[in-house]
């Protein structure tokens, strides 16, 4: 999935994403197009579904990209709402080499 | 915004709510069937039952429950909305109404009357015909109906047969909802919910219903993500994710649409009882579900408050959510979610798309404000203010610029024109319909007409007729008492309907309409029409008239508006305690109006009421009479003309008539009329107007001279001094005299012989 001369990026997500986050999100999400992403969802207290529909739109256009997108870190509370939810993240997880 | 302005703006949505569940029970009472309607009807309770519930006003809760589980009933084609069901439908929209008073005003409901509606529409939502009042206590009313319903409904009770003779049966799918008892496993039931865009901006959010969901049994997912667009293409605010759950509940359907409830009209929802033996349907069994784990309480720190707002007093945000959902104060949430909205803005730009989204979101959002009615009458006073500070100053410019021609004077033009206009608008603010008030009047008539036993139609014409809002307030208690009389004295009952070749059921009809710059308002039935033979009797025993009085029919028909008379034999608790009619002729009066009467034996009466538009400003004409200043009202005159002594002729002592155009016109020296002068004035040295009277004939009323045409603000007589026959009102001139604004009809009727009662001092009101 991953080209090899995409730069590395890195993004931290709020404690908080609901539906003001959204477009933040968006437009964080954006503005790294064309990276290799890795996603740290560690201090994610809540997350409501706008912001889930975001980071799996980012997913699918990465993919389209061929750049890889990865959750790195992720809290119980944003596993806990995206298995409520009905979304599996269980692909996006870095996997470890 | 503190709690208490929360529940105010409640109970603002609630008055408009009810109103709207009045007028759309009075449209399927009409016949219509659109599902739109029934929709509207069930919305408008339920936005009363949610918001009722964030302030935990528990009887209004309770009732708007029972009532919501009926118009369920209706809207899911269950229960046929026959004339029946409908009346007892009707009398539960003015209990809820009642309550809902109780719940802002205090006070008391009564229980009995409300405990029996339930009882009904109980019944109703069953399939029973509606129990008589002696029935049973009911079963606890708040609590959720319980699923799977009893079983099935006897056909026999069923409501009313239609013309072939069959009877509609209320048909429930819960009665399919198998035999708990017998089989261990709970049911289950599949649940589609697809939220709407809406569904998030309005301050939901799908995590916490689902959330919500998964709590009630046990639960798998199936999340449908196929619209979701490539990241690019996609509105962060839009809904894309739907879903689909699998659910095993003991707690019921209802359990599971009231997870629901609040976000019912953002989503679009399916909740299917699917046979516990085989678990889900094929179709679900071909989706991948996720079950979902039952430990979930990394999610339950957070609050009960929708994501999008900004954290607040935790039990503010909790009402702000309540209510927010029920739609019932879309403003506050609107509020809300500006403020967030401007906390959040410094995070990051939005989408183009979003913004688009969110503008037009708040255009939508800005068509209306609602602003306290004290500021509005705060600009009023001062625009009035304004209005005569202009109108001193161009007197005072007038007076000091002979020739008219400066630019002062050009510019006060332009001033005058420009007062005009703030004056004409800040009005139209006050302006509303009468609608309000007609609705008002529906439940009166149905109250009325179950004490009666009479039955009665109420139509109306011309609801949305605008009139300024203290007339709408003053209104309604002359035309509830009104309306009594209508329906109480007016209306025969049935069977003497049917024996006078009319139908059992009576009518009355209340139209409104606007005629030279007056609202108009006529309350007609067609009942029996006024016994003049007993009215005459009942005034020569009151001592009203001498026995051997010799009255039209018309000058009959008027003394029901004396005080002290009724004609009811005997005291009712509806009317006929002998303060009615002149009670509701002295609060028209008060407010600058009128009333007629006309009435037809066997055909009915028809009250014709004339009010003013507005009770701040009259456009007038400014007349010396007897060297006082008065101001005539402009919409009364017709023409004014310079009497020529050959068309004034003298008929009889007193009375002089003025030829116009080959018609002659009774000549009223207003000077004499108002007692002004002993003597009357020669009609050629003066200035006649030709004025219409409410009644229909022309008057010429001679004055001494026109002083000019303007606009002045109304100064009411009544609340600052007393009532003054003959004078409508008074207002403060250019020059800050204060002149007396004449009631041309008054002094038409005094012309006519009938007294002014002028022992009441006029020099005192000048």
């Amino acid at each position: 999935m991953a080209t090899r001369k995409a730069a590395q990026k890195s993004l931290s997500l709020a404690p908080v994403l609901d539906l003001n986050e959204a477009n933040t999100l968006h437009g964080k999400l954006m503005a790294l197009r064309g990276n290799n992403l890795v996603i740290d969802a560690s201090a994610v207290e809540r997350v409501g579904a706008l912001c889930v529909q975001v980071l799996l739109a980012g997913a699918k256009s990465w993919e389209e990209d061929k750049h890889s997108f990865a959750f790195s870190k992720v809290s119980d509370a944003f596993t806990k709402t995206t298995q409520l939810i009905g979304v599996n993240i269980d692909h996006l997880m870095a996997k470890e080499i | 915004m503190d709690m208490n302005e929360i529940k105010e703006i409640f109970f603002q949505e609630c008055e408009e709510q009810l109103a709207e569940l009045e007028s759309g029970l009075l449209r399927l009472n009409d016949g219509d069937r659109d599902p739109e309607t029934v929709n509207a009807v069930f919305r408008a309770v339920h936005s009363i039952k949610g918001g009722a519930g964030a302030f935990a006003l528990d009887d209004l809760v309770s009732f708007a429950h029972v009532f919501e589980t009926t118009l369920d009933c209706v809207r899911s084609n269950k229960l046929e909305p026959t004339q029946e069901v409908l009346k007892v439908m009707l009398k539960s929209a003015d209990v809820l109404a009642d309550l809902t008073n109780v719940a802002r005003d205090g006070g008391s409901v009564d229980q009995a009357r409300s405990a029996q509606l339930i009882r009904e529409l109980e019944a109703l939502a069953k399939g029973e015909a509606p129990p008589a009042a002696e029935a049973p206590a009911p079963k606890a009313a708040a609590a959720p109906k319980a699923a799977p319903a009893p079983k099935p409904a006897p056909v026999a009770a069923a409501a009313a047969p239609n013309d072939e003779g069959f009877l509609p049966v209320a048909f429930s799918f819960d009665d399919f909802g198998g035999e708990e008892e017998a089989v261990i496993e709970h049911p289950a039931y599949e649940v589609v919910f697809k939220p709407k865009s809406e569904l998030y901006t309005k301050g939901n959010e799908a995590t916490l219903l689902l959330r919500d969901l998964s709590r009630l049994g046990e639960m798998s997912i199936h999340c449908n993500m196929d619209s979701l667009p490539p990241l690019d293409q996609m509105d962060p605010e839009a809904a894309y994710f739907s879903w689909k759950v699998s659910i095993k509940t003991d707690k019921g359907e209802d359990a599971v649409r009231t997870v629901f409830e609040f976000a019912e009209w953002d989503c679009e929802l399916e909740v299917i009882a699917v046979d516990a033996g085989e678990g889900a349907s094929s179709e679900s069994e071909e989706l991948p579900m996720q079950p979902v784990p039952f430990d979930l309480s990394a999610l339950d720190e957070e609050p009960h408050a929708p994501l999008g707002v900004v954290e607040e007093e935790e039990q503010i945000a909790a009402a702000q959510e309540a209510v927010t959902a029920a739609q019932t104060a879309s403003n506050v949430v609107q509020m809300a979610g500006n403020a967030s909205r401007a906390a959040a803005a410094d995070k990051g730009a939005a989408a183009a798309a979003a913004a688009q989204n969110n503008a037009q979101q708040a255009s939508a959002a800005g068509q209306t404000i609602r602003v306290d009615l004290d500021r509005v009458d705060r600009l009023i006073n001062l625009v009035g203010e304004l209005v005569i500070n202009q109108a001193m100053l161009s007197q005072s410019v007038i007076e000091n610029d002979s020739n008219g021609v400066s630019s002062i004077n050009m510019g006060l033009e332009e001033l005058q024109q420009l007062t005009r206009e703030i004056q004409d608008s800040v009005m139209a603010i006050r302006a509303q319909p009468v609608k309000p008030v007609f609705q008002r009047m529906a439940r009166t008539v149905r109250e009325i007409a179950d004490i009666t036993g009479k039955s009665v139609r109420l139509v109306t014409e011309g609801e949305n007729t605008e009139v300024d809002k203290t007339v709408i307030d003053k209104l309604a208690e002359p035309l509830t008492h009104m309306i009594r009389n209508a329906v109480d004295h007016g209306l025969e009952m049935p069977e003497k309907r049917l024996a006078a070749g009319k139908s059992a059921e009576g009518t009355v009809k209340l139209t409104a309409k606007h005629r030279s710059g007056r609202i108009v308002i006529e309350l007609s039935d067609d009942g029996a029409g006024i016994n003049r033979e007993k009215v005459r009797q009942k005034a020569i025993d009151n001592d009203l008239i001498a026995a051997d009085a010799n009255l039209s029919d018309e000058e009959i028909d008027n003394l029901i508006f004396h005080a002290g008379f009724s004609t009811a034999d005997k005291v009712s608790d509806l009317s006929g305690r002998g303060v009615g009619m002149d009670v509701v002729k002295r609060s028209i009066q008060a407010l600058g109006g009128r009333i007629n009467i006309s009435s037809k034996p066997g055909q009915g009466s028809v009250f014709t009421m004339s009010l003013p538009l507005t009770l701040a400003v009259l456009d007038g004409m400014v007349v010396t009479v007897a060297g006082q200043t008065l101001v005539v009202p402009l919409t009364a005159i017709v023409e004014t003309l310079q009497p020529d002594a050959a068309a004034i002729h003298s008929f009889g002592a007193t009375q002089r008539l003025i030829s116009i155009r080959n018609s002659f016109c009774p000549l009223v020296d207003v000077g004499r009329i108002l007692n002004f002068r002993a003597t009357q004035a020669n009609p050629v040295e003066g200035v006649a107007l030709l004025v219409e009277s409410e009644g229909g004939g022309q008057r010429a009323l001679m004055v001494d001279a026109i002083q000019g045409q303007r606009q002045v603000v109304i100064k009411s007589l009544e609340a600052n001094y007393t009532h003054v026959p003959g004078i409508a009102a008074a207002t403060i001139l250019g020059d800050g005299r204060v002149a007396l604004i004449l009631d041309v009809d008054a002094v038409v009727a005094a012309s006519r012989g009938q007294p002014l009662h002028l022992e009441t001092s006029l020099a005192a009101a000048g």
